[in-house]
């Protein structure tokens, strides 16, 4: 699987979304369900599916569609 | 007053919270002596009272007048809570002032950031020890309500505060919401002793609440399993937390993993660990294990606590008197609450249980006394700590679309079966909308039809 189809997927299934429905604009600002609890669940698929660890900076900093990308790339995950 | 809130040093702090709001023991005694000019004593009240200084003061001003909150999630779905609305009939409202004009009631004063809204529901009448109001499940909006009584409150704060060894210096961090009752009797535990409690908002992913724990110097977490999940995501086990001295965990059975590292990781930096039994029906705890069996009996609820007794019935209802064998577990103490209530009607009834609780969970207890959990007689999940009702879940379902489903599972996931593809999406969707909870929490499953008996009951057993 490619790596966006990966990260994608932690999505649609931490949030019951669409892909289609991910998007710049797709963030902890404009979701009202995006807490502490969807946040985690995120980074336990991500850590999962591509095999990494994050640092307790980047899982804070994981408030958004498009930063999480940022993040991983740091992991080396390009997209 | 309640729990000697008024035996405390007046200029002593009793709440601290995110927000930078502070409040002393004295003004929480004020607060409460005026909230009696403005509320007629026996009213019910919803209150959706967030973690703040005034979610707390609140609900202790408002439970020290006689006056009956039920507290409910400041979240909660409209039709969930419009429901709960039309059953109980509240005289007044008490909810967060920003958006409180959207009610569309009288503002009679607002105070701590709550407005306190006038609804000219009449009043009706309610049992005279009937102190606050619980919801049984804090997610799906069950009307079916834990009813307790003064005596709960001070018993459990004095049991808590003993085997945790609470004293005023504490300064306890509050994660948990104040409708879920291991949040509030770390309330009522504190202010007993004339602690600090820290309460926050803020999402533990957040800067912020890591810099409010290290800042305010708390000495003490209390959690659900999955706090603790997030705790060593967040590498919990690298930092220096000098301050933090007390780990409590409550509300559901951690792995076993898991738990060996936080008994490891306290050990090792001279911490203590606290794993407690508890439900809403007996004011949280019931049972805990001292942090010197932490390792030995890893995974034991333990025993009960001080001024509580724990035992076995089997299915005949006679007490299981030897060892190892499964039984359904039992508690008797002050604690435990008057009953339930279904409608506002129920709200006049008395003592049901008389300090007597059959918990629904299956346990057995080890040749030293020490208590384990193995299942539940109940239909209910505990997913990320917070009870989630099969039953009223598939009322949910049902409700809203024509089709038949079951729910069942496990603390990790909830599996719904349902019978026709088209809705997998849609019955998804509603569930995570009226629970909150994450969409992977909900595994939706397509069956022909459901298995049923010849009378028509779901065969759970089958489903697997």
């Amino acid at each position: 699987m490619a790596a966006i189809e990966k990260y994608n997927q932690a999505f649609v299934e931490v949030f019951g979304v669409k892909e289609s429905a991910l998007n710049d604009h797709f963030s902890k600002d404009n979701m009202k369900e995006w807490d502490s609890v969807h946040q985690l669940n995120i980074v336990a698929f991500l850590e999962e599916a591509f095999d990494i660890m994050l640092e307790p900076e980047d899982i804070m900093n994981m408030t958004s569609y498009e930063e999480g990308k940022t993040i991983l790339a740091r992991y080396n995950i390009e997209f | 007053m309640i729990l000697n809130i008024d035996k405390h040093e007046v200029g002593s702090i009793a709440v601290i919270d995110s927000a930078g709001n502070e409040l002393s023991y004295g003004g929480l005694v004020e607060f409460s002596e005026e909230l009696v000019k403005v509320i007629p004593v026996r009213s019910v009240v919803f209150l959706l009272a967030g973690n703040d200084t005034g979610g707390i003061a609140w609900s202790i001003g408002l439970i020290n007048n006689g006056i009956i909150p039920l507290l409910l999630n400041s979240q909660t779905d409209k039709d969930l809570f419009e429901n709960l609305y039309a059953i109980y009939r509240p005289a007044f409202l008490c909810v967060p002032a920003e958006g409180a004009v959207e009610y569309g009631f009288e503002c009679k004063t607002e105070r701590w950031g709550y407005a306190l809204l006038e609804t000219g529901n009449k009043r009706y009448p309610v049992y005279e020890e009937l102190s606050h109001l619980l919801p049984t499940s804090g997610s799906t909006g069950s009307p079916k309500l834990v009813r307790h009584s003064f005596e709960n409150i001070e018993a459990s704060a004095l049991n808590i505060s003993t085997f945790f060894n609470l004293k005023a210096g504490d300064r306890p961090l509050l994660v948990l919401p104040l409708y879920y009752t291991m949040g509030l009797s770390v309330v009522f535990s504190h202010l007993y002793v004339g602690a600090t409690i820290l309460v926050t908002n803020l999402s533990m992913t957040q800067r912020e609440f890591w810099m409010f724990l290290k800042e305010k110097k708390a000495t003490s977490f209390t959690g659900v399993p999955y706090s603790f999940e997030i705790l060593r995501l967040m590498r919990f086990f690298k930092m220096d937390l000098p301050d933090l001295e007390l780990l409590t965990q409550g509300g559901g059975k951690l792995s076993r993993e898991l738990n060996l590292q936080f008994v490891e990781y306290t050990q090792k930096t001279g911490k203590r660990w606290i794993a407690t039994y508890g439900q809403t029906e007996g004011t949280a705890r019931m049972a805990y294990l001292s942090p010197e069996f932490a390792m030995s009996k890893c995974g034991s609820i333990g025993r009960a606590i001080p001024n509580g007794e724990l035992f076995l019935i089997d299915e005949k209802g006679s007490v299981v008197e030897e060892c190892n064998r499964e039984g359904e577990l039992c508690y008797r103490g002050r604690n435990v609450t008057l009953g339930y209530a279904l409608k506002k009607e129920d709200l006049a009834l008395g003592d049901e249980r008389n300090g007597f609780l059959r918990t629904g969970d299956l346990a057995y207890r080890d040749e030293d006394g020490f208590y384990y959990i193995v299942g539940r007689i109940g239909r209910f999940l505990k997913l990320f700590g917070m009870r989630v009702g099969l039953d009223e879940c598939e009322h949910i379902i049902k409700s809203r679309y024509p089709i038949d489903c079951a729910c069942m599972g496990t603390d990790e996931r909830m599996q719904v079966y349902i019978t026709d593809p088209k809705y997998k999406e849609s019955v998804k969707d509603e569930l995570v909308g009226k629970t909150k909870l994450v969409a992977s929490a909900f595994e939706i499953k397509v069956l022909p039809e459901i298995p049923k008996s010849k009378v028509g009951k779901i065969l759970y057993s089958k489903l697997i």
